[in-house]
């Protein structure tokens, strides 16, 4: 009976904690804006994730349409597993990119929630938001961008 | 079970949990590496983020380098956060990262918010495009490295902030903290 209500107390705070995580990714409701894979859940990104959108890289990378963002906002779980400090092996880089370059910042934990506005990367104008693996194992991510 | 068998498990319980314990507070990571002694200045107005469901409203200034200012936030809700942004927008961070757990921690001690850039489709090859992060008590300097391992940068922590005025052309493929005997003491994955 104990270890019954334990696994469902578990299942619960499990849950509250990836809503809690995808809430807090979700940019601004007031602005118009694109998500991945959408605006409420996670996807995993690999070697071999596209959103065949034309990004930078043809594979291992989503990105969005161009437009005048104001910022970017990613959040990464546990998949496949972290240590105690949230670490993952799993390494992505969030930014935006252009017709000339990506420019980015890298993170690899868990559980926290980023935003990065272009100025940041010394880029303005129309810009693609973009989230891109780039090493270890595919990464569950939820990204988002307003403008 | 018996009462002396019950007794025995109980000893057991106790004396793992007080020798993990002392294992735990003897280990420099814990001690070292797990703290941010600059607090900063006076709590100041932050402005200008749209962070949906994690407001932040103030921070403390903890350093300003190379023009830009390195913050320490607060949700309205008590998380922590970090921030970077240019020095020239005071209260203005333009990047933010609030970590789960807080930071630093033993097994985190740097917290990078280097700006790295591409300008090749065919192969994932990225260089410094800017350098500057966070860093834990007992981090002295954090050590930038190509592919093949070689160093090709090393910037002093000071105040819990590193900065670099400039950066190395070339790729990069990964950072680690140095303790100030110049001994890695944690790397990037």
């Amino acid at each position: 009976m104990l270890e019954r209500m334990t696994r469902i107390l578990f299942c619960v705070i499990a849950c509250a904690c990836v809503a809690a995580v995808v809430a807090l990714a979700q940019p601004s409701s007031a602005s118009a804006g694109w998500c991945w894979p959408n605006c409420s859940s996670y996807a995993l990104l690999g070697p071999s994730t596209s959103t065949y959108t034309g990004c930078w890289y043809a594979n291992g990378e989503v990105c969005s349409y161009y437009n005048n963002w104001f910022n970017v906002g990613m959040a990464k779980t546990c998949h496949p597993g972290c240590d105690w400090n949230y670490n993952t092996t799993g390494v992505v880089l969030y930014g935006f990119e252009n017709h000339d370059r990506i420019r980015g910042r890298f993170t690899s934990k868990a559980a926290n929630t980023v935003y990065l506005q272009p100025a940041e990367l010394s880029m303005s104008g129309m810009l693609r938001a973009q989230v891109t693996w780039y090493g270890g194992p595919a990464s569950q991510v939820n990204a988002g961008a307003i403008g | 079970m018996s009462t002396r068998l019950k007794l025995a498990v109980a000893v057991m319980v106790v004396g793992g949990a007080v020798v993990a314990a002392v294992l735990v507070a003897r280990g420099d990571a814990s001690r070292d590496h797990a703290t941010l002694s600059n607090a900063g200045g006076p709590a100041i107005g932050i402005r200008g983020l749209r962070l949906k469901a994690a407001p932040i409203r103030e921070g403390h200034v903890l350093a300003v380098r190379h023009g830009r200012t390195f913050y320490r936030l607060n949700t309205v809700s008590g998380d922590p956060c970090f921030g970077v942004g240019f020095a020239g927008d005071a209260g203005s961070p333009g990047s933010v990262d609030c970590p789960r757990g807080g930071f630093p921690s033993g097994g985190s001690p740097v917290l990078d918010f280097s700006v790295y850039e591409g300008t090749r489709h065919d192969v994932r090859e990225l260089s410094l495009f800017r350098i500057e992060g966070f860093a834990a008590d007992g981090v002295a300097a954090v050590q930038f490295f190509r592919p093949n391992g070689a160093v090709a940068l090393t910037v002093p922590v000071s105040g819990n902030v590193y900065s670099a005025a400039s950066v190395p052309k070339g790729p990069i493929a990964g950072f680690a903290a140095l303790d100030k005997d110049g001994k890695r003491v944690w790397r990037s994955p």
